[in-house]
């Protein structure tokens, strides 16, 4: 279908991406009306204020003045050229093509990189690497999935429409060999699963990791609470982590309760939030992967984890193939080291090793212990509306750009790493892909001593 | 672009039936020319070995099952500076392992001499993403296979029995995609992991209905391709990987497409017989008995080098297999509507019986096979070993003294009855090692401009020194031009050219769209109208095959 051409300048564009969480809804009709945008259809309540109306501010700014963005960019250049140990932040925001261009810019000044994943997600990744994941896209759940297990998460309330694209269509999964499906909500604490699940277990936060250790434990044939009662001395190493103040046995049957539900469905998926929360067990990563592997041990199954939005697993996914390493690369010896614990961004900040930060996409959403890190030291903030919330020292340089997937065209991925089209829906200033191209132009040129035109490489 | 004679090297150029002649090559504008004039640059490359740049037709360079495994191994990893460019290109680090980083991969290649690549698997799905990497990935001309051998939609149209729109529907698919050739995986058998089947699809098991078995999925492909006339028919990785006794399987899928063109990858991986006691056994002869004579059927080998490597590929059901039995980590990844992955780290080990077994099996095929043209080299990287193990593979096939050696150093557990330890003599000419590795993938492949030094080919061209250590001379080229551009001077990468694009667009018939937009609008978690890859940045169309 073609964009309708409405009377009066209006047009719809369909099948816009949204970023607004990482469900990466590709269904959006935008309304556009004068070089604005004067609605989104279908777009739930945080992709409407994702959209926003189109208008972003346009200002460069060098130490606090107004400046040509030619000026800001020229010395944001030298500023990052002349850093002895400068920073890229990876920020929520970016396509994939101005992540790439990033990657490019640190390793041309042997900077390091880091994005918003080092301080939300490390321990999926790390859990990743360390054991690797059974996972699916999305699509496998919404059509083949007998049984969703929503495990301390209710997507209504930070993925307002991931059931209703993903999850719970009307009717039976169309690929599901069974003709229903099983909904079970998880509840760890305060963490709950959704209201309306048909079944409903609750965990105590600190039995979490014992009762998904037992679970993978019986799913891969180890002997249940029987056993545990009968004072076995073969239980395996799950039944030795159970929290404190619970019985082993209570978490094995627990575990014995939640494998019955599984054990019934041809093809599990565990809905999991790898976002952060407070009180989260440090081994909870891994026991979910753990637990998605072991599935596949009696059953089918797949470890479903939530991200948030912005296009966060496409920083992953772009450092990953440009350097090999998905966060947390030091560019500094002239090649990529993978520094994820001793060099992700907001430690090495506060150890004092970073002289200039180049921080890139939407500044609003770096976390605030990174902000505060960030603000002992001078530091070019691009993106959009890089304007209104400036980060680091006084003597920064400001850049607004252009919001990928609104002014900016390109390509994101949604939290399953399925990548989608970005569309430039109206007029705006340029994307962040153009002018971090733009700034490497000029870090190349002065190394050669050549001169770069003004507007040198900026393009929309 | 430049002029350059590359001036009394020893040409190898089995496509044009040049077999060791002392000529010039003539290059002018990113082609191969008859001559030029005489004041034109020139490379001296005399006493040096001539060839055309290398094709490897089944490599994993890119795309998310690609970087899912890139992503698994850290540990692995070593730091890779960037080369010293004097194009004024900004020259790229990365960091090395079974999976390069995308730059350094382009690099590898082409500092290997190789200056072609295709990606073996890609599910149209994420085919955006493997094109992104291919564009980070310098100097080679590059393409990729399109997995359609468990698609849901491609499988409803053979329940159907609706043949014409399944051929419309590859031909879409290959252009959604921005694919060079249709991919066939385990067909049918991806979909039953899917559905939780454990036991092994042989070529009649029913797949979604009694009429869609492996051997229709087969059938209707292979056949699309034929009809619609693509360079590369289809590309073929058989039921059974791995399993003993897998050769009757791989046997019978050849005769399920006999008669038409269609090839058949990583043989080495489908060549097993089984033993009284359920070992394998090498079935390497009748692999090879097979394919010498019945010239429409050709092969690459997937030969397995001793070392690390990484196990990936869209046959998740093996990769279930490999985790439980090595207790390495494991990935696997369900692809709505079309496929799987599954990567799990391997190291094959000398003394190890299956790994011994594999490594003569993947050299029997090799040595065994009386055409070359139709059984070319791959080690199906990373599966079986590193494109950066070629070097030794070309010396294991050309010195017998040294082949023998190593047989001797390996676990004999497994090799009763095997050819290679009954004493294969044969030793491979430096004009044969042409054949499989540039000319004959290239021909497989109709890649016209390709694996040859005509007049109007592309101007790829490595130079080798002589050397009597043989993977020493394969292993770092003298020159190597790609596209008219000298990439490779006394050794080293001097120059990184974006390569281009190798895809095809193949004509579908329009109504096709109706049922298919309605069938996402049922399925699909994507919208129907961003599925397709759209214009792609730099692309080409490949010249029909000769």
């Amino acid at each position: 279908m073609a964009g309708v051409v409405a009377p009066s300048s209006a047009t719809t564009i369909p099948h816009a991406t949204c970023l607004g969480c990482g469900c990466a809804c590709d269904d959006i009709e935008v309304a556009v009306s004068d070089g604005r945008i004067a609605g989104a259809r279908r777009a739930c309540a945080l992709g409407a204020s994702w959209f926003g109306d189109g208008h972003v501010p346009g200002v460069a700014r060098v130490d606090g003045s107004d400046r040509p963005v030619d000026d800001a960019l020229a010395a944001a250049a030298h500023a990052l050229a002349g850093a002895r140990r400068p920073l890229i932040y990876l920020a929520p925001g970016l396509s994939c093509e101005a992540q790439r261009a990033a990657v490019a810019l640190a390793d041309r000044l042997h900077a390091a990189i880091d994005s918003v994943s080092s301080a939300t997600v490390l321990p999926s990744i790390l859990a990743a690497q360390e054991r690797g994941r059974a996972g699916a896209t999305l699509g496998e759940l919404r059509n083949r999935a007998d049984v969703v297990v929503y495990w301390a998460v209710d997507p209504g309330v930070s993925y307002p429409r991931f059931r209703e694209r993903y999850a719970d269509l009307a009717g039976p999964p169309p690929q599901a060999a069974a003709g229903t499906r099983t909904v079970l909500a998880v509840d760890v604490g305060g963490a709950h699963g959704p209201p309306d699940a048909g079944h409903r277990f609750t965990v105590a936060p600190g039995d979490e990791v014992a009762v998904l250790t037992a679970t993978a434990a019986l799913l891969t044939g180890a002997p249940g609470s029987e056993a545990v009662a009968a004072g076995a001395a073969a239980a395996p190493a799950g039944g030795q982590a159970c929290g404190a103040g619970t019985a082993p046995t209570s978490v094995w049957r627990q575990a014995e309760a939640l494998v019955a539900v599984m054990r019934a469905g041809a093809y599990v998926a565990v809905v999991a939030d790898s976002e952060p929360s407070d009180d989260r067990d440090p081994g909870r990563a891994s026991a979910l992967v753990s637990l998605s592997q072991a599935l596949n041990a009696a059953t089918r199954g797949a470890l479903v984890s939530l991200r948030a939005g912005g296009n966060r697993s496409g920083a992953d996914s772009v450092l990953t193939s440009q350097t090999g390493y998905p966060l947390a690369v030091d560019f500094t010896h002239g090649s990529p080291r993978y520094r994820p614990h001793d060099g992700e961004a907001r430690a090495r900040l506060l150890s004092g090793a970073v002289d200039r930060a180049l921080v890139v996409g939407d500044a609003a959403l770096v976390p605030a212990a990174v902000a505060a890190a960030l603000a002992a030291v001078p530091v070019v903030t691009i993106g959009p509306r890089a304007s209104e919330a400036p980060l680091g020292s006084r003597d920064g340089i400001v850049v607004d750009a252009g919001q990928a997937g609104v002014h900016e065209a390109g390509t994101a991925l949604r939290m399953d790493d399925v990548p989608l089209p970005l569309r430039a829906l109206v007029p705006g200033p340029p994307g962040v892909a153009s002018l971090l191209r733009a700034i490497l132009a000029r870090v190349e040129a002065a190394s050669h001593g050549t001169a770069v035109a003004a507007g040198g490489g900026v393009a929309r | 672009m430049a002029q350059l004679r590359i001036s009394g090297g020893t040409v190898h150029d089995p496509i044009n039936g040049i077999d060791g002649e002392v000529r010039d090559i003539c290059i002018d504008g990113g082609r191969i020319v008859a001559d030029l004039p005489a004041g034109a640059p020139r490379l001296d490359a005399t006493g040096m070995v001539v060839m055309p740049g290398g094709v490897d037709m089944h490599s994993h360079v890119a795309g998310s099952s690609v970087n899912l495994a890139r992503r698994l191994l850290p540990e692995e990893r070593e730091p890779v500076p960037a080369p010293a460019l004097v194009d004024g290109r900004l020259a790229r680090s990365g960091s090395g392992g079974t999976l390069p980083s995308t730059f350094t991969t382009g690099y590898r290649y082409a500092g290997l001499g190789y200056t072609t690549v295709f990606d073996a698997a890609v599910a149209p799905l994420t085919a955006r993403l493997a094109h992104a990497e291919l564009d980070d990935t310098p100097i080679v001309d590059a393409g990729l296979f399109v997995l359609m051998g468990n698609d849901d939609y491609l499988l409803r149209l053979i329940h159907r029995g609706e043949r014409t729109q399944a051929q419309d529907y590859v031909a879409w698919l290959l252009g959604a995609a921005g694919g060079y050739a249709p991919k066939i995986v385990n067909p049918g058998g991806i979909e039953r992991w899917k559905r939780g089947a454990r036991d092994r699809t042989g070529l009649d098991t029913p797949v979604a209905s009694p009429r869609v078995t492996p051997r229709a999925i087969l059938e209707t492909i292979v056949g699309a391709g034929q009809a619609l006339n693509l360079p590369h028919a289809a590309h073929i990785h058989c039921n059974d990987l791995g399993a003993a006794g897998n050769v009757a399987t791989t046997l019978d899928s050849f005769k399920a497409v006999a008669g038409r063109r269609a090839h058949f990858t990583h043989l080495q991986f489908h060549a097993y017989a089984a033993a009284a006691d359920g070992t394998r056994r090498s079935a390497a002869r009748e692999i090879a008995e097979y394919v010498n004579g019945h010239p429409e059927v050709s092969g690459d080998v997937g030969q397995v080098m001793f070392g690390a490597a990484t196990t990936l590929t869209a046959d998740s059901p093996v990769e279930y297999l490999l985790y439980k039995s090595s207790g390495r980590k494991w990935v696997n990844v369900d692809v709505e509507l079309e496929t799987g992955c599954g990567i799990v780290p391997l190291h094959y080990k000398e003394q190890a019986a299956v790994s011994a077994l594999q490594w003569v099996v993947g050299l029997e095929l090799f040595l065994l096979s009386s055409d070359p043209w139709r059984m070319v080299l791959s080690t199906d990287h990373p599966n079986g070993g590193s494109f950066l193990a070629y070097p030794e593979l070309i010396r294991l096939l050309m010195d017998r003294t040294y082949r023998d050696d190593r047989l001797k150093a390996v676990n004999q557990k497994l090799l009763e009855g095997s050819a290679l330890a009954d004493g294969l003599g044969r030793e491979y000419t430096l004009n044969e090692i042409a054949i499989v590795t540039r000319a004959g993938p290239a021909r497989l492949l109709g890649l016209a401009g390709k694996g040859h030094l005509g007049v109007g080919a592309d101007a790829d061209v490595t130079v080798y020194q002589r050397d009597a250590d043989v993977s020493r001379m394969f292993a770092t080229p003298r020159y190597v031009v790609k596209g008219g551009v000298v990439v490779v001077e006394e050794g080293q990468l001097r120059r990184a050219p974006s390569g281009h694009r190798l895809h095809v667009k193949p004509a579908s018939d329009p109504a096709l769209e109706r049922d298919l937009s309605a069938y996402f609008e049922r399925y699909s978690t994507v919208s129907f109208a961003n599925y397709p890859i759209g214009a792609l940045a730099d692309a080409q169309q490949p010249g029909r095959g000769r």
